[in-house]
Protein backbone atom coordinates (compact mmCIF):
# COMPACT_ATOMS: atom_id res chain seq x y z
CA UNK A 1 0.00 0.00 0.00
CA UNK A 2 1.46 3.31 -1.03
CA UNK A 3 0.64 6.50 0.86
CA UNK A 4 1.53 9.98 -0.34
CA UNK A 5 1.95 12.50 2.47
CA UNK A 6 1.56 16.22 1.75
CA UNK A 7 2.54 18.04 4.93
CA UNK A 8 4.64 21.19 5.28
CA UNK A 9 5.58 20.85 8.94
CA UNK A 10 8.96 19.13 8.93
CA UNK A 11 8.75 17.22 12.19
CA UNK A 12 5.23 16.04 11.59
CA UNK A 13 6.19 14.91 8.10
CA UNK A 14 9.15 12.93 9.40
CA UNK A 15 7.21 11.33 12.22
CA UNK A 16 4.25 10.53 10.02
CA UNK A 17 6.61 8.79 7.65
CA UNK A 18 8.08 6.73 10.49
CA UNK A 19 4.65 5.91 11.84
CA UNK A 20 3.26 4.81 8.49
CA UNK A 21 6.35 2.85 7.58
CA UNK A 22 6.14 1.03 10.91
CA UNK A 23 2.59 0.18 9.98
CA UNK A 24 3.96 -1.44 6.81
CA UNK A 25 2.91 1.22 4.33
CA UNK A 26 5.15 2.51 1.59
CA UNK A 27 5.44 6.27 2.05
CA UNK A 28 6.34 9.19 -0.20
CA UNK A 29 6.63 12.53 1.60
CA UNK A 30 8.10 15.38 -0.47
CA UNK A 31 9.43 18.57 1.16
CA UNK A 32 8.42 20.92 -1.65
CA UNK A 33 5.00 21.40 -3.08
CA UNK A 34 5.61 22.62 -6.63
CA UNK A 35 3.61 20.69 -9.18
CA UNK A 36 2.39 18.56 -6.36
CA UNK A 37 -0.69 17.51 -8.30
CA UNK A 38 1.36 16.17 -11.20
CA UNK A 39 3.69 14.37 -8.85
CA UNK A 40 0.83 12.68 -7.07
CA UNK A 41 -0.58 11.60 -10.43
CA UNK A 42 2.77 10.19 -11.47
CA UNK A 43 3.27 8.31 -8.24
CA UNK A 44 -0.26 6.84 -8.32
CA UNK A 45 -0.47 6.27 -4.56
CA UNK A 46 -3.28 4.28 -2.97
CA UNK A 47 -4.05 7.13 -0.59
CA UNK A 48 -3.14 10.78 -0.12
CA UNK A 49 -2.79 12.41 3.31
CA UNK A 50 -3.29 16.08 2.64
CA UNK A 51 -2.62 19.02 4.93
CA UNK A 52 -5.06 21.87 4.35
CA UNK A 53 -2.77 24.82 5.08
CA UNK A 54 0.23 24.62 2.81
CA UNK A 55 2.55 27.44 1.84
CA UNK A 56 1.21 29.01 -1.32
CA UNK A 57 -1.57 26.55 -1.96
CA UNK A 58 -4.59 25.24 -0.15
CA UNK A 59 -5.12 21.54 0.34
CA UNK A 60 -8.67 22.00 -0.84
CA UNK A 61 -7.39 23.23 -4.23
CA UNK A 62 -5.06 20.27 -4.56
CA UNK A 63 -7.94 17.98 -3.73
CA UNK A 64 -10.14 19.59 -6.37
CA UNK A 65 -7.48 19.35 -9.04
CA UNK A 66 -6.86 15.72 -8.17
CA UNK A 67 -10.53 14.94 -8.23
CA UNK A 68 -10.87 16.29 -11.76
CA UNK A 69 -8.74 13.48 -13.08
CA UNK A 70 -8.39 10.75 -10.50
CA UNK A 71 -10.22 8.82 -7.85
CA UNK A 72 -7.31 8.49 -5.42
CA UNK A 73 -8.71 8.45 -1.88
CA UNK A 74 -7.84 11.59 0.05
CA UNK A 75 -7.74 12.18 3.81
CA UNK A 76 -7.42 15.74 5.02
CA UNK A 77 -5.20 16.41 8.00
CA UNK A 78 -5.64 19.81 9.49
CA UNK A 79 -5.31 21.86 12.61
CA UNK A 80 -8.42 23.82 11.70
CA UNK A 81 -11.49 22.41 13.30
CA UNK A 82 -14.35 24.54 12.00
CA UNK A 83 -17.32 22.65 10.76
CA UNK A 84 -17.21 24.78 7.63
CA UNK A 85 -13.76 23.47 6.84
CA UNK A 86 -14.83 19.95 7.47
CA UNK A 87 -17.83 20.36 5.19
CA UNK A 88 -15.61 22.01 2.62
CA UNK A 89 -13.24 19.08 2.74
CA UNK A 90 -16.00 16.60 2.14
CA UNK A 91 -17.60 18.70 -0.59
CA UNK A 92 -14.31 19.06 -2.40
CA UNK A 93 -14.12 15.30 -2.61
CA UNK A 94 -12.14 14.26 0.46
CA UNK A 95 -12.83 10.82 1.89
CA UNK A 96 -12.15 11.70 5.51
CA UNK A 97 -11.16 14.65 7.62
CA UNK A 98 -8.92 14.28 10.66
CA UNK A 99 -8.22 17.15 13.03
CA UNK A 100 -4.81 17.72 14.57
CA UNK A 101 -3.56 16.73 17.04
CA UNK A 102 -4.43 13.23 16.00
CA UNK A 103 -3.31 10.18 17.85
CA UNK A 104 -1.41 7.54 16.01
CA UNK A 105 -3.81 4.60 16.53
CA UNK A 106 -6.78 6.70 15.51
CA UNK A 107 -5.02 7.94 12.41
CA UNK A 108 -4.03 4.41 11.42
CA UNK A 109 -7.53 3.12 12.03
CA UNK A 110 -9.05 5.77 9.83
CA UNK A 111 -6.52 5.22 7.07
CA UNK A 112 -7.36 1.53 7.17
CA UNK A 113 -11.07 2.34 7.09
CA UNK A 114 -10.76 4.58 4.03
CA UNK A 115 -8.60 2.05 2.22
CA UNK A 116 -11.08 -0.66 3.02
CA UNK A 117 -14.00 1.43 1.82
CA UNK A 118 -12.43 2.70 -1.38
CA UNK A 119 -10.32 -0.24 -2.42
CA UNK A 120 -12.65 -2.85 -1.07
CA UNK A 121 -9.75 -4.62 0.49
CA UNK A 122 -9.10 -5.39 4.04
CA UNK A 123 -5.75 -6.00 5.59
CA UNK A 124 -5.88 -9.74 5.57
CA UNK A 125 -5.82 -11.07 9.06
CA UNK A 126 -4.79 -14.58 9.63
CA UNK A 127 -7.64 -16.40 11.23
CA UNK A 128 -5.51 -19.12 12.75
CA UNK A 129 -2.40 -18.20 14.70
CA UNK A 130 -0.07 -20.84 16.02
CA UNK A 131 2.75 -21.02 18.56
CA UNK A 132 4.34 -24.06 20.19
CA UNK A 133 1.45 -26.20 19.00
CA UNK A 134 -1.17 -23.96 20.54
CA UNK A 135 -3.59 -22.52 18.01
CA UNK A 136 -5.64 -19.36 18.39
CA UNK A 137 -8.76 -19.42 16.24
CA UNK A 138 -9.85 -15.85 15.84
CA UNK A 139 -13.10 -16.47 13.99
CA UNK A 140 -14.35 -19.00 16.53
CA UNK A 141 -12.74 -17.25 19.48
CA UNK A 142 -11.09 -20.30 21.00
CA UNK A 143 -7.76 -21.96 21.81
CA UNK A 144 -6.89 -25.37 20.40
CA UNK A 145 -4.17 -27.74 21.62
CA UNK A 146 -3.95 -31.32 20.45
CA UNK A 147 -7.64 -31.61 19.54
CA UNK A 148 -8.60 -30.07 22.85
CA UNK A 149 -10.50 -26.83 22.64
CA UNK A 150 -11.40 -24.08 25.08
CA UNK A 151 -13.65 -21.06 24.49
CA UNK A 152 -12.30 -17.58 25.17
CA UNK A 153 -14.03 -14.38 26.17
CA UNK A 154 -13.66 -11.36 23.92
CA UNK A 155 -11.14 -9.76 26.28
CA UNK A 156 -9.02 -12.88 26.65
CA UNK A 157 -9.08 -13.29 22.91
CA UNK A 158 -7.75 -9.76 22.32
CA UNK A 159 -4.98 -10.23 24.87
CA UNK A 160 -3.85 -13.47 23.28
CA UNK A 161 -4.14 -11.97 19.83
CA UNK A 162 -1.57 -9.30 20.63
CA UNK A 163 0.75 -11.81 22.32
CA UNK A 164 0.54 -14.15 19.33
CA UNK A 165 1.26 -11.28 16.96
CA UNK A 166 4.41 -10.46 18.90
CA UNK A 167 5.39 -14.03 19.71
CA UNK A 168 8.99 -14.35 20.79
CA UNK A 169 9.25 -10.88 22.26
CA UNK A 170 8.12 -9.38 25.50
CA UNK A 171 4.99 -7.28 25.40
CA UNK A 172 4.87 -4.64 28.13
CA UNK A 173 1.77 -4.67 30.32
CA UNK A 174 1.20 -1.02 29.48
CA UNK A 175 1.30 -1.75 25.75
CA UNK A 176 -1.11 -4.60 26.27
CA UNK A 177 -3.58 -2.43 28.16
CA UNK A 178 -3.25 0.32 25.57
CA UNK A 179 -3.96 -2.15 22.81
CA UNK A 180 -7.09 -3.26 24.64
CA UNK A 181 -8.27 0.34 25.02
CA UNK A 182 -7.77 0.87 21.32
CA UNK A 183 -10.08 -2.08 20.82
CA UNK A 184 -12.83 -0.74 23.04
CA UNK A 185 -11.95 -2.83 26.06
CA UNK A 186 -11.46 -0.30 28.82
CA UNK A 187 -9.79 -2.17 31.65
CA UNK A 188 -7.06 -1.44 34.16
CA UNK A 189 -3.96 -3.15 35.39
CA UNK A 190 -5.67 -5.31 38.00
CA UNK A 191 -8.35 -6.49 35.64
CA UNK A 192 -5.62 -7.45 33.18
CA UNK A 193 -4.01 -9.60 35.87
CA UNK A 194 -7.36 -11.26 36.49
CA UNK A 195 -7.68 -11.98 32.78
CA UNK A 196 -4.15 -13.36 32.62
CA UNK A 197 -4.96 -15.74 35.47
CA UNK A 198 -8.10 -16.76 33.60
CA UNK A 199 -6.13 -17.40 30.42
CA UNK A 200 -3.55 -19.48 32.30
CA UNK A 201 -6.31 -21.59 33.83
CA UNK A 202 -7.83 -22.17 30.42
CA UNK A 203 -4.45 -23.10 29.00
CA UNK A 204 -3.93 -25.57 31.83
CA UNK A 205 -7.34 -27.05 31.23
CA UNK A 206 -6.31 -28.09 27.73
CA UNK A 207 -3.01 -29.35 28.98
CA UNK A 208 -0.68 -26.47 28.11
CA UNK A 209 1.81 -25.58 30.84
CA UNK A 210 4.00 -22.47 31.12
CA UNK A 211 2.91 -21.14 27.76
CA UNK A 212 3.01 -17.52 28.79
CA UNK A 213 6.26 -16.33 30.28
CA UNK A 214 6.10 -13.45 32.75
CA UNK A 215 8.96 -11.14 33.53
CA UNK A 216 8.31 -8.90 36.48
CA UNK A 217 8.20 -5.23 35.64
CA UNK A 218 8.55 -5.94 31.94
CA UNK A 219 5.69 -7.94 30.57
CA UNK A 220 4.59 -11.16 28.95
CA UNK A 221 6.02 -13.34 26.24
CA UNK A 222 4.85 -16.41 24.40
CA UNK B 1 -47.59 59.73 32.33
CA UNK B 2 -49.96 60.44 35.17
CA UNK B 3 -52.36 63.35 35.14
CA UNK B 4 -51.20 64.55 38.53
CA UNK B 5 -47.57 64.60 37.36
CA UNK B 6 -48.55 66.56 34.28
CA UNK B 7 -50.50 68.96 36.46
CA UNK B 8 -47.49 69.49 38.67
CA UNK B 9 -45.30 70.04 35.66
CA UNK B 10 -47.63 72.71 34.34
CA UNK B 11 -48.34 74.32 37.76
CA UNK B 12 -46.18 77.39 37.03
CA UNK B 13 -48.07 78.11 33.83
CA UNK B 14 -51.38 77.62 35.57
CA UNK B 15 -50.24 79.96 38.31
CA UNK B 16 -49.36 82.54 35.66
CA UNK B 17 -52.85 82.21 34.20
CA UNK B 18 -54.36 82.64 37.68
CA UNK B 19 -52.31 85.78 38.28
CA UNK B 20 -53.27 87.14 34.84
CA UNK B 21 -56.93 86.38 35.58
CA UNK B 22 -56.74 88.33 38.84
CA UNK B 23 -54.97 91.25 37.17
CA UNK B 24 -57.47 91.38 34.30
CA UNK B 25 -60.41 91.09 36.72
CA UNK B 26 -58.98 93.92 38.84
CA UNK B 27 -58.32 96.05 35.74
CA UNK B 28 -61.87 95.50 34.44
CA UNK B 29 -63.31 96.28 37.86
CA UNK B 30 -61.37 99.54 37.98
CA UNK B 31 -62.47 100.49 34.44
CA UNK B 32 -66.09 100.03 35.55
CA UNK B 33 -67.22 96.70 34.05
CA UNK B 34 -70.08 94.90 35.75
CA UNK B 35 -69.48 91.95 38.06
CA UNK B 36 -71.38 89.55 35.81
CA UNK B 37 -69.23 90.46 32.85
CA UNK B 38 -66.04 89.87 34.77
CA UNK B 39 -67.23 86.48 36.02
CA UNK B 40 -68.23 85.53 32.48
CA UNK B 41 -64.81 86.42 31.15
CA UNK B 42 -63.07 84.49 33.91
CA UNK B 43 -65.31 81.42 33.36
CA UNK B 44 -64.58 81.44 29.60
CA UNK B 45 -60.93 81.85 30.27
CA UNK B 46 -60.92 78.96 32.71
CA UNK B 47 -62.86 76.76 30.30
CA UNK B 48 -60.44 77.46 27.48
CA UNK B 49 -57.58 76.82 29.85
CA UNK B 50 -59.05 73.47 30.94
CA UNK B 51 -59.64 72.40 27.34
CA UNK B 52 -56.11 73.40 26.39
CA UNK B 53 -54.75 71.62 29.46
CA UNK B 54 -56.47 68.30 28.70
CA UNK B 55 -55.81 68.49 25.01
CA UNK B 56 -52.11 68.99 25.68
CA UNK B 57 -52.15 66.21 28.26
CA UNK B 58 -53.73 63.71 25.88
CA UNK B 59 -51.42 64.71 23.07
CA UNK B 60 -48.31 64.35 25.21
CA UNK B 61 -49.49 61.12 26.69
CA UNK B 62 -49.96 59.68 23.23
CA UNK B 63 -46.51 60.85 22.20
CA UNK B 64 -44.77 59.25 25.15
CA UNK B 65 -46.86 56.11 24.87
CA UNK B 66 -45.63 55.74 21.31
CA UNK B 67 -42.05 56.15 22.48
CA UNK B 68 -42.50 53.55 25.17
CA UNK B 69 -43.96 51.16 22.66
CA UNK B 70 -40.98 51.65 20.39
CA UNK B 71 -38.62 51.05 23.29
CA UNK B 72 -40.39 47.84 24.17
CA UNK B 73 -40.49 46.52 20.65
CA UNK B 74 -36.92 47.08 19.50
CA UNK B 75 -34.23 44.82 20.88
CA UNK B 76 -31.49 47.36 20.51
CA UNK B 77 -32.83 50.24 22.54
CA UNK B 78 -29.91 52.46 21.86
CA UNK B 79 -31.40 52.97 18.39
CA UNK B 80 -34.25 55.02 19.88
CA UNK B 81 -32.88 58.26 18.41
CA UNK B 82 -33.58 56.98 14.90
CA UNK B 83 -37.05 55.77 15.71
CA UNK B 84 -38.60 58.70 17.61
CA UNK B 85 -41.98 59.84 16.21
CA UNK B 86 -42.06 63.20 14.48
CA UNK B 87 -43.16 66.15 16.53
CA UNK B 88 -43.78 69.80 15.69
CA UNK B 89 -42.55 70.84 19.12
CA UNK B 90 -39.22 72.54 19.28
CA UNK B 91 -38.25 70.78 22.51
CA UNK B 92 -39.01 67.37 21.09
CA UNK B 93 -36.96 68.12 18.02
CA UNK B 94 -34.01 69.33 20.08
CA UNK B 95 -34.14 66.35 22.39
CA UNK B 96 -34.41 64.04 19.45
CA UNK B 97 -31.33 65.49 17.89
CA UNK B 98 -29.41 65.15 21.13
CA UNK B 99 -30.54 61.57 21.69
CA UNK B 100 -29.54 60.75 18.16
CA UNK B 101 -26.06 62.17 18.70
CA UNK B 102 -25.64 60.36 21.97
CA UNK B 103 -26.83 57.10 20.45
CA UNK B 104 -24.49 57.47 17.56
CA UNK B 105 -21.52 57.63 19.87
CA UNK B 106 -22.79 54.58 21.77
CA UNK B 107 -23.15 52.68 18.52
CA UNK B 108 -19.68 53.66 17.41
CA UNK B 109 -18.29 52.52 20.73
CA UNK B 110 -20.09 49.21 20.50
CA UNK B 111 -18.92 48.67 16.94
CA UNK B 112 -15.37 49.40 17.99
CA UNK B 113 -15.55 46.95 20.85
CA UNK B 114 -17.12 44.32 18.63
CA UNK B 115 -14.30 44.73 16.17
CA UNK B 116 -11.72 44.47 18.89
CA UNK B 117 -13.38 41.40 20.30
CA UNK B 118 -13.63 39.82 16.87
CA UNK B 119 -9.96 40.47 16.23
CA UNK B 120 -9.09 38.96 19.57
CA UNK B 121 -11.28 35.93 18.92
CA UNK B 122 -9.75 35.40 15.51
CA UNK B 123 -6.30 35.71 16.98
CA UNK B 124 -7.11 33.10 19.63
CA UNK B 125 -8.44 30.78 16.95
CA UNK B 126 -5.43 31.14 14.73
CA UNK B 127 -3.13 30.82 17.72
CA UNK B 128 -4.85 27.59 18.70
CA UNK B 129 -4.41 26.25 15.18
CA UNK B 130 -0.75 27.21 15.20
CA UNK B 131 -0.06 25.54 18.52
CA UNK B 132 -1.69 22.34 17.37
CA UNK B 133 1.13 21.67 14.94
CA UNK B 134 3.83 21.37 17.65
CA UNK B 135 1.42 19.42 19.86
CA UNK B 136 0.93 16.97 17.00
CA UNK B 137 4.67 16.72 16.44
CA UNK B 138 5.33 15.92 20.09
CA UNK B 139 2.53 13.40 20.21
CA UNK B 140 3.71 11.58 17.07
CA UNK B 141 7.31 11.70 18.18
CA UNK B 142 6.54 10.12 21.55
CA UNK B 143 4.31 7.53 19.97
CA UNK B 144 6.96 6.50 17.46
CA UNK B 145 9.76 6.37 20.03
CA UNK B 146 7.64 4.40 22.42
CA UNK B 147 6.85 1.78 19.84
CA UNK B 148 10.35 1.52 18.49
CA UNK B 149 11.57 0.45 21.92
CA UNK B 150 11.06 -3.13 22.95
CA UNK B 151 9.72 -3.93 26.39
CA UNK B 152 13.11 -4.95 27.77
CA UNK B 153 15.41 -2.21 26.54
CA UNK B 154 13.03 0.69 26.91
CA UNK B 155 11.95 0.15 30.48
CA UNK B 156 12.64 3.54 32.03
CA UNK B 157 12.58 5.55 28.81
CA UNK B 158 9.11 4.35 27.95
CA UNK B 159 7.83 5.79 31.21
CA UNK B 160 9.33 9.14 30.26
CA UNK B 161 7.57 9.13 26.92
CA UNK B 162 4.31 8.32 28.69
CA UNK B 163 4.79 11.30 30.93
CA UNK B 164 5.59 13.59 28.03
CA UNK B 165 2.56 12.35 26.13
CA UNK B 166 0.37 12.88 29.17
CA UNK B 167 1.62 16.40 29.73
CA UNK B 168 1.21 17.08 26.04
CA UNK B 169 -2.39 15.98 26.30
CA UNK B 170 -2.94 18.34 29.20
CA UNK B 171 -1.70 21.17 27.02
CA UNK B 172 -4.02 20.05 24.27
CA UNK B 173 -6.91 19.99 26.66
CA UNK B 174 -6.27 23.50 27.95
CA UNK B 175 -5.82 24.77 24.42
CA UNK B 176 -9.12 23.21 23.43
CA UNK B 177 -10.84 24.90 26.33
CA UNK B 178 -9.58 28.27 25.16
CA UNK B 179 -10.73 27.55 21.63
CA UNK B 180 -14.20 26.43 22.66
CA UNK B 181 -14.56 29.35 25.03
CA UNK B 182 -13.71 31.76 22.23
CA UNK B 183 -16.20 30.01 20.01
CA UNK B 184 -18.98 29.43 22.49
CA UNK B 185 -20.68 32.72 21.65
CA UNK B 186 -20.92 31.81 18.02
CA UNK B 187 -21.85 28.16 18.12
CA UNK B 188 -24.42 28.66 15.39
CA UNK B 189 -21.63 29.45 12.96
CA UNK B 190 -19.81 26.27 13.64
CA UNK B 191 -21.81 23.17 13.87
CA UNK B 192 -22.49 20.28 11.66
CA UNK B 193 -25.47 18.33 12.87
CA UNK B 194 -25.33 14.75 11.76
CA UNK B 195 -26.37 11.34 12.87
CA UNK B 196 -23.90 10.55 15.60
CA UNK B 197 -23.21 7.21 17.16
CA UNK B 198 -22.70 7.94 20.82
CA UNK B 199 -20.74 4.74 21.15
CA UNK B 200 -18.20 6.04 18.66
CA UNK B 201 -17.91 9.41 20.37
CA UNK B 202 -17.53 7.86 23.83
CA UNK B 203 -14.95 5.33 22.63
CA UNK B 204 -13.13 8.10 20.85
CA UNK B 205 -12.92 10.25 23.95
CA UNK B 206 -11.87 7.33 26.16
CA UNK B 207 -9.25 6.38 23.65
CA UNK B 208 -7.93 9.87 23.37
CA UNK B 209 -7.43 9.94 27.13
CA UNK B 210 -6.32 6.35 27.41
CA UNK B 211 -2.90 7.07 28.86
CA UNK B 212 -4.35 9.25 31.59
CA UNK B 213 -7.13 6.77 32.29
CA UNK B 214 -4.86 3.74 32.30
CA UNK B 215 -2.44 5.51 34.60
CA UNK B 216 -5.33 6.13 36.97
CA UNK B 217 -6.41 2.47 36.82
CA UNK B 218 -9.77 3.27 35.30
CA UNK B 219 -12.17 0.53 34.27
CA UNK B 220 -14.87 1.74 31.94
CA UNK B 221 -18.02 -0.05 30.89
CA UNK B 222 -19.54 1.43 27.78
CA UNK B 223 -22.99 0.60 26.53
CA UNK B 224 -24.20 3.32 24.19
CA UNK B 225 -26.30 1.80 21.48
CA UNK B 226 -28.34 4.87 20.66
CA UNK B 227 -27.75 7.37 17.95
CA UNK B 228 -28.57 11.05 18.14
CA UNK B 229 -28.50 14.04 15.83
CA UNK B 230 -25.86 16.44 17.06
CA UNK B 231 -22.43 17.85 16.38
CA UNK B 232 -19.77 15.24 17.11
CA UNK B 233 -16.97 17.65 17.83
CA UNK B 234 -18.83 19.61 20.49
CA UNK B 235 -20.19 16.50 22.15
CA UNK B 236 -16.71 15.02 22.23
CA UNK B 237 -15.43 18.18 23.90
CA UNK B 238 -18.21 18.10 26.52
CA UNK B 239 -17.65 14.40 27.24
CA UNK B 240 -13.94 15.00 27.46
CA UNK B 241 -14.45 17.63 30.16
CA UNK B 242 -16.76 15.34 32.09
CA UNK B 243 -14.34 12.43 31.93
CA UNK B 244 -11.45 14.64 33.01
CA UNK B 245 -13.51 15.59 36.06
CA UNK B 246 -14.33 11.99 36.87
CA UNK B 247 -10.63 11.13 36.76
CA UNK B 248 -9.68 14.14 38.82
CA UNK B 249 -12.12 13.53 41.64
CA UNK B 250 -11.57 9.85 42.26
CA UNK B 251 -11.82 8.10 45.57
CA UNK B 252 -10.81 4.49 45.03
CA UNK B 253 -10.15 2.50 41.87
CA UNK B 254 -12.30 4.40 39.40
CA UNK B 255 -15.03 2.54 37.58
CA UNK B 256 -17.00 4.43 34.92
CA UNK B 257 -20.31 3.31 33.56
CA UNK B 258 -21.23 5.13 30.41
CA UNK B 259 -24.58 4.20 28.91
CA UNK B 260 -27.52 5.57 27.03
CA UNK B 261 -31.22 5.34 27.80
CA UNK B 262 -33.94 5.91 25.25
CA UNK B 263 -36.91 7.80 26.63
CA UNK B 264 -40.07 9.05 25.00
CA UNK B 265 -38.77 12.52 24.28
CA UNK B 266 -35.11 11.86 23.75
CA UNK B 267 -31.97 9.93 24.47
CA UNK B 268 -30.09 10.31 27.74
CA UNK B 269 -26.40 9.67 27.98
CA UNK B 270 -25.25 8.88 31.50
CA UNK B 271 -21.70 9.04 32.78
CA UNK B 272 -21.52 7.40 36.17
CA UNK B 273 -18.42 7.32 38.31
CA UNK B 274 -17.59 6.13 41.81
CA UNK B 275 -15.55 9.17 42.76
CA UNK B 276 -15.73 11.59 45.64
CA UNK B 277 -19.07 12.97 44.59
CA UNK B 278 -20.27 16.51 45.09
CA UNK B 279 -21.64 17.80 48.42
CA UNK B 280 -25.39 18.44 48.15
CA UNK B 281 -25.06 22.14 48.92
CA UNK B 282 -22.61 22.61 46.05
CA UNK B 283 -24.47 20.57 43.47
CA UNK B 284 -26.54 23.46 42.20
CA UNK B 285 -23.49 25.61 41.63
CA UNK B 286 -21.14 23.30 39.74
CA UNK B 287 -22.03 24.81 36.36
CA UNK B 288 -21.19 28.33 37.49
CA UNK B 289 -18.19 30.04 36.03
CA UNK B 290 -15.18 29.90 38.28
CA UNK B 291 -16.85 27.66 40.84
CA UNK B 292 -14.37 25.20 42.22
CA UNK B 293 -16.08 23.92 45.36
CA UNK B 294 -14.51 21.95 48.16
CA UNK B 295 -13.46 19.19 45.73
CA UNK B 296 -11.67 21.66 43.54
CA UNK B 297 -9.76 23.06 46.47
CA UNK B 298 -8.83 19.73 48.00
CA UNK B 299 -7.80 18.02 44.80
CA UNK B 300 -5.72 18.95 41.87
CA UNK B 301 -5.89 22.45 40.45
CA UNK B 302 -9.29 23.33 39.19
CA UNK B 303 -10.20 26.26 37.01
CA UNK B 304 -13.94 26.14 37.41
CA UNK B 305 -14.24 26.52 33.67
CA UNK B 306 -14.86 22.98 32.45
CA UNK B 307 -18.44 22.44 33.51
CA UNK B 308 -19.31 26.08 32.93
CA UNK B 309 -18.26 25.68 29.31
CA UNK B 310 -20.11 22.37 29.08
CA UNK B 311 -23.33 23.97 30.14
CA UNK B 312 -22.87 26.92 27.86
CA UNK B 313 -22.27 24.67 24.87
CA UNK B 314 -25.13 22.36 25.82
CA UNK B 315 -27.45 25.36 25.95
CA UNK B 316 -26.43 26.37 22.49
CA UNK B 317 -26.81 22.86 21.14
CA UNK B 318 -30.18 22.34 22.80
CA UNK B 319 -28.91 19.54 25.01
CA UNK B 320 -29.91 19.27 28.64
CA UNK B 321 -27.10 18.76 31.16
CA UNK B 322 -27.72 17.65 34.73
CA UNK B 323 -25.78 16.20 37.58
CA UNK B 324 -26.76 13.87 40.36
CA UNK B 325 -24.42 13.06 43.14
CA UNK B 326 -24.10 11.50 46.52
CA UNK B 327 -21.12 12.72 48.45
CA UNK B 328 -18.67 9.91 49.02
CA UNK B 329 -20.40 7.54 46.61
CA UNK B 330 -20.16 8.95 43.15
CA UNK B 331 -21.58 11.24 40.53
CA UNK B 332 -23.84 10.79 37.58
CA UNK B 333 -23.79 13.30 34.77
CA UNK B 334 -26.69 13.29 32.35
CA UNK B 335 -26.77 14.62 28.83
CA UNK B 336 -30.26 14.78 27.42
CA UNK B 337 -30.58 14.80 23.65
CA UNK B 338 -34.08 15.77 22.69
CA UNK B 339 -35.60 14.14 19.64
CA UNK B 340 -36.00 17.00 17.24
CA UNK B 341 -39.28 17.53 15.52
CA UNK B 342 -37.67 19.15 12.58
CA UNK B 343 -35.03 16.57 11.94
CA UNK B 344 -36.54 13.36 10.70
CA UNK B 345 -34.83 10.66 8.85
CA UNK B 346 -36.01 10.22 5.32
CA UNK B 347 -35.96 6.66 4.23
CA UNK B 348 -34.13 6.21 0.98
CA UNK B 349 -35.83 4.15 -1.69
Amino acid sequence: MHIFVVEDEKTIRRELKVLLENAMYQVTAPDTFENIVCRIKEEKPDLVLLDVNLPGISGFDICMQLREQTEIPIIFLTSRTDSMDELNGILKGGDDYIAKPYQAPILLARIAAVLKRTKGMEVKETILLEKKGVQLDISKCCLIFQEKKVELTKNEMKILHLLFQHSGEFVARMDLIEYLWENQIFIDDNTLSVHMTGIRKKLNSIGVQDFIETKRGIGYRI
Amino acid sequence: MKLIDFFRDKSLLLLLHLVCMCVVAGFLKVTGYGKANIILIVIFWTMLLIIWFFATYLNRRKHFYQMEQILEKVDQRYLLGELLPDSFRLEDRLYREMIRKSNKSVIERIRQMEDEWKDYREYIESWVHEIKAPITSISLLCENRRHSLSAEEGKGIKEDFYTITLENQKIENYVDMALYYARSENVYKDYLIQETSLNEVVSGVLNKNRLLLIQNHVNAHVDCKDKVYTDQKWIAFILNQMIQNSVKYQRKIPVFHIYTRRETNGVILVLEDNGTGIPAEELSRIFEKGFTGSNGRNHERSTGMGLYLCQKLCDKLGIGIRAWSEYGTGTRMFLEFPISNYITREEMD
